[in-house]
């Protein structure tokens, strides 16, 4: 087992209650809007903790569902002594005139390999004292190298912060690493959740023995061949708008328009009935906050999630889930998910789901019997009280958000 | 200027206006396209260490030293000895020769460089064939090369490998990276 690094940035004692501190967290959309979701759910934990944050988004659009409220025009962009996330657009952070009033805050975020534009970075320099706590907010793996990584310095080589020096924070999955974002009340809003009464309203022709399933995907190889395996069966399928939906329709068409001789060919159609042997039952879901899709998670028998904040929030659910992992160029989220898969100590059929779904493997999905999602759901808990015996990652980065001194 | 994913074992670059050399690199690949770079690094003035951590793209000056074309000829610990067409030979500080360690093999080749005219580093070439001395059975058939196992070779670095390579087989390995590249 690696041995936790000394570093003295980690090592800090915990953040006095009392000292609020400005964060400037910058955010790019590139594609979905995981970033964004995962970037505002931090910005919503730190206001939760007392702390004033600004947001930089160069496309908020989404949060118009996401967060609803979250838009809302702020009065002013100055700091104000009450704890609140104010979102801006990226463009103002790039032209001195929208920042020629800015206070630059005392914590910088550049998340998920964004880069600060130098507009801000330059403003910063002339208008405070001291250097701040820059932090380079990383990707989440499961990868060995992830531990080595986290935590070092990396000195600002060139532009007009030459001579600072960031910090590189990575998410993970031990001890070693920064942790996950975990609300502090989280479990208890899901022991406090009807869950029957959300699945008797989002499926109300779920027959007894029939299980409910999220699908939250980009577009897994693997949608077919789990619309095969679900035909005829008494389950249903809770499909989330956007890529999954758009993957869900091709799917159908293309097995409609397949031979139908051939038994393995799902005919499904499009209906929220009952399924019957040649087809099978699902419901197209509107958009939905980050609450609202943690009550989804919470609901469903089984999950299947894609890129990283839903995976988190699947594992924090404790119930049985799937991993549809964001495809890189050159294959190198292979790695990544065996890695996650070894951290989890995945039983071999879940493996073996995992890298069909994500099209590693060819071949048939293992079947989801009883017997297997019991499984899965005994690994996904097991999982989830080592993570709980860890630090979030919010404490960590208060921690090495306070000055030093 | 080069970028932090240029940089290699055996380079000098500038920190905070004090030269330091580079033991070891470190390339990770992240989410999407981006990739950050561990670096050990030793100062050339004060001889402290240090571990860094770059994103792969961020642009850094390299300070462009000595180097001579050498072979490696023994270990006289602490110190490496390599020598050059000339039979002049040149330690290299144990400590020093990063990532050359993984790859070292009698008469191998490199570059030697040199501060204030002492051997401080060396440079591997970027890629170097080596022969598998451990790993698991072949399997033959999936020449695709996607899923990879676990090999050794003689200095008993480990690298993934596809599984159709078997003990014996000669590899080229990318030195930057420790990546397995092709079978000989």
């Amino acid at each position: 087992m690696l041995q936790r690094r000394h570093n003295p940035v980690m090592n800090r004692a915990p953040p006095s209650d009392s000292a609020a501190l400005r964060w400037d967290v910058f955010c790019r959309v590139i594609d979905n809007h995981g970033d964004l979701g995962v970037c505002w759910r931090l910005a919503r934990q730190l206001r939760d903790a007392g702390q004033r944050v600004r947001l930089w988004v160069d496309d908020a659009s989404a949060l118009a569902w996401m967060a609803p409220g979250a838009l809302q025009p702020s009065p002013s962009t100055a700091w104000g002594s009450a704890p609140h996330v104010t979102v801006l657009p990226w463009s103002d952070a790039t032209r001195p005139e929208p920042l020629g009033g800015l206070e630059p805050g005392d914590v910088w975020i550049e998340a998920f390999g964004c880069e600060l534009p130098e507009a801000f970075v330059a403003h910063g320099v002339r208008h405070r004292a001291t250097a701040p706590a820059w932090i380079n907010l990383e990707y989440l793996s499961a990868e060995p190298w992830v531990e080595r990584h986290h935590g070092l310095p990396s000195p600002v080589m060139s532009g007009p912060a030459l001579g600072w020096t960031k910090r590189f924070f990575y998410p993970g999955f031990t001890a070693g690493t920064g942790g996950l974002l975990r609300e502090a009340d989280l479990l208890a809003q899901q022991q406090a959740f009807d869950r029957t009464a959300w699945r008797a309203a989002h499926a109300p022709a779920l027959q007894g023995g029939g299980r409910l399933i999220s699908l939250f995907c980009y577009e897994p190889p693997g949608l077919a061949g789990l619309l095969a395996q679900l035909r005829g069966s008494a389950d249903h399928l809770l499909v989330t708008p956007g890529r999954p939906l758009s993957a869900m329709n091709m799917a159908i068409q293309t097995a409609m328009q397949a031979p139908t001789a051939s038994p393995a060919t799902p005919v499904a159609i499009a209906t929220p009935a009952a399924s019957t042997p040649h087809t099978m039952a699902w419901t197209a879901l509107p958009w939905t906050d980050q609450h609202g899709f943690d009550r989804m998670l919470w609901a469903c028998d089984l999950n299947l999630v894609r890129g990283e904040d839903s995976l988190v929030r699947a594992l924090w659910a404790g119930r049985p889930f799937v991993w549809n992992i964001y495809p890189q160029h050159d294959n190198a989220h292979h790695a990544k998910l065996d890695a996650f898969l070894g951290w989890l100590d995945a039983p071999p059929r879940l493996r073996r789901f995992h890298r069909v779904w994500n099209g590693i493997e060819s071949g048939a999905l293992p079947a989801l019997d009883a017997a297997a999602l019991a499984d899965w759901q005994a690994c996904t808990q097991a999982a989830r009280q080592r993570l709980l015996a860890q630090d979030d990652l919010l404490t960590q980065l208060l921690r090495w958000a306070r000055p030093s001194g | 200027m080069k970028i932090a994913q240029e940089i290699r074992a055996g380079n000098v670059i500038m920190q905070n206006g004090a030269p330091w050399v580079v033991l070891r690199t470190e390339y990770a690949r992240g989410g999407r396209n981006a990739a950050t770079v561990r670096m050990k690094l030793k100062s050339l003035l004060s001889n402290q260490g240090t571990e860094i951590v770059f994103k792969a793209d961020d642009k850094m000056d390299q300070i462009v030293l000595d180097k001579k074309e050498c072979t490696y000829s023994y270990f006289a610990d602490p110190m490496y000895v390599w020598m050059d067409t000339d039979y002049n030979q040149y330690e290299v500080e144990a400590e020093n020769m990063g990532d050359a360690l993984n790859y070292l093999e009698d008469g191998m080749g490199a570059e030697v460089v040199f501060y204030d005219g002492k051997a401080i580093s060396v440079e591997l070439p970027t890629s170097v064939e080596r022969e598998i001395t451990w790993t698991e059975p072949a399997v033959k058939g999936d020449t695709s090369g996607k899923v990879l196992k676990p090999a050794k070779i003689a200095t008993g670095f480990e690298i993934g490998v596809p599984i159709f390579v078997a003990q014996g087989d000669k590899v080229e390995i990318d030195t930057r990276t420790g990546e397995y590249r092709r079978r000989v």
